[in-house]
């Protein structure tokens, strides 16, 4: 049996494709290309490494269950399992028993996705996640923060209304404005470099 | 929330579903809206792929290996037995118990919230929702299980889990895929107690016209910590009183236990 190392040169449908046909080794593939992007996701939203590693586990064997059934009309398996990553975590965020253990608005404001000072974070090539970190600081103040509470710290948007003292529909409209614009710097600095390995 | 009733609320809606932050009521009526509008679905794809971004901003963390472990020994790539030694280690607080029975139960549900083409969203939003608000209360007690159920009707697409709590002698099952019985016959959930197979007790009967949705089914039965499920295709309306054919699914906590012994 080829080792994952051989699907390197295959695009992520061609891995989907695979894997509904039981190839376990596309698979790990496929864990090899996001697996720590979603436990990265995971451990942020839910900070605790072990619940990390059970929503991450099963959102990758859910695609090993059903991979027949995706539906790539919906998006790519990339955004499939980062989606339901984030999903999931935010799901179990708010059903936590101890409010106190979700963390409070601070916290997801604080730069998540800046490394702590004592992490000295990989290179990375591409420099994608350097765009994206430039894309976010660009956003309007009240923008970003509705994006951040809500991406990552779970918060509903009647929560923030709730939380920031402003009316839902402000929430509603700072959120779309800021994924809007988003979406757009991110097309300007070359989204589609984002999965390098999917050529579309 | 009112309905929408301008296709522009629903545009705008577009952004918070992506984001993960409607309430769950929003949420199901957008997902009811996503299936017939390909407009918003095109928003949404778009606005997934931004949020893509924003997972992929993220400070990167390298995974522990169990979790490379734990995928590759799921889907068979080794001979060893699962490693249960990191689902045990995870003894600890409720609220650990619990996340991880509702990330079991998610999971259960994962395509279905993904796949819009194949069945009623609606109805699975409804069911995700009570299933895990009933995950919630039975997992209360932080000696519940999450048992998985496999078996032949898993080969043909079914999917089981049930949570089910020792302490209050109740459980809930979330079941998809499994096809409709004949006429005149029921599915049948048996708690079947360690050891004593050949006495299993009953749990509940159901049965769904459809087969494309996600059902949680609440039910109550004698449990203990061992207590293993299985279902059977029994004689309707009511069942039997005992099983009259072999599982169609099964699973016993052993094999998929959160908590600690």
């Amino acid at each position: 049996m080829l080792g994952p190392k051989a699907y390197r040169g295959q695009q992520d449908s061609q891995l989907v494709a695979l894997v509904a046909e039981g190839d376990a080794a596309a698979l790990e593939a496929l864990y090899d290309r996001y697996g720590k992007a979603a436990y990265s996701l995971a451990l942020r939203v839910l900070a605790v490494g072990t619940l990390a590693e059970e929503v991450v586990r099963e959102v990758f064997l859910s695609l090993w269950r059903d991979a027949r059934r995706f539906d790539p009309s919906r998006g790519t398996v990339g955004t499939y399992l980062l989606s339901m990553t984030h999903h999931s975590s935010v799901d179990v965020v708010r059903l936590q028993e101890n409010p106190r253990r979700r963390q409070g608005p601070e916290e997801a404001l604080a730069l998540a996705i800046e490394p702590p000072a004592d992490v000295e974070e990989e290179f990375e090539p591409s420099g994608r996640r350097g765009r994206v970190r430039a894309a976010l600081a660009e956003l309007p103040e009240a923008q970003r923060e509705a994006l951040m509470l809500a991406y990552f710290g779970g918060y509903t948007q009647r929560e923030i209304a709730s939380l920031v003292g402003i009316p839902l529909e402000t929430v509603r409209t700072r959120m779309a404005a800021g994924m809007r614009r988003l979406k757009d710097e991110l097309r300007e600095a070359g989204r589609q470099e984002q999965f390098p390995w999917t050529r579309r | 929330m009112d309905s929408p009733v301008n296709h522009s609320d629903y545009e705008e809606l577009a952004a918070g579903f992506a984001l993960g932050a409607l309430e769950p009521d929003e949420e199901q009526a957008f997902q009811g809206h996503l299936e017939g509008c390909p407009a918003c679905k095109a928003s949404v794809r778009e606005f997934e792929e931004v949020t893509a971004s924003l997972a992929l901003a993220t400070v990167r963390v390298q995974p522990p290996a169990s979790l490379r472990a734990a995928v590759r020994s799921r889907t068979g790539l080794t001979l060893r037995r699962r490693a249960a030694r990191t689902i045990r280690s995870w003894r600890g607080t409720r609220t650990t118990v619990r996340a991880v029975a509702v990330a079991g139960v998610l999971a259960v549900l994962a395509l279905s919230l993904w796949n819009l083409a194949l069945r009623d969203q609606h109805q699975i939003d409804q069911a995700r929702v009570a299933a895990l608000q009933e995950a919630v209360r039975v997992v209360n007690d932080g000696t519940a299980n999450r048992v998985a159920l496999t078996g032949s009707a898993a080969d043909s697409g079914a999917r089981a889990t049930v949570l089910a709590s020792s302490l209050q002698d109740r459980g809930v099952l979330v079941v998809e895929g499994l096809p409709p019985p004949p006429p005149g016959r029921v599915y049948e959930l048996w708690a079947v107690p360690a050891g004593g197979a050949s006495n299993p007790a009953k749990a509940i009967a159901f049965r769904f016209s459809d087969r494309q949705g996600v059902h949680a089914v609440r039910f109550s039965v004698n449990i203990q910590p061992t207590t293993g499920f299985a279902i059977t295709e029994e004689p309707g309306p009511g069942g039997s009183r005992s099983p009259t054919t072999e599982p169609v699914l099964a699973g016993n906590p052993q094999q998929s236990r959160p908590g600690g012994a």
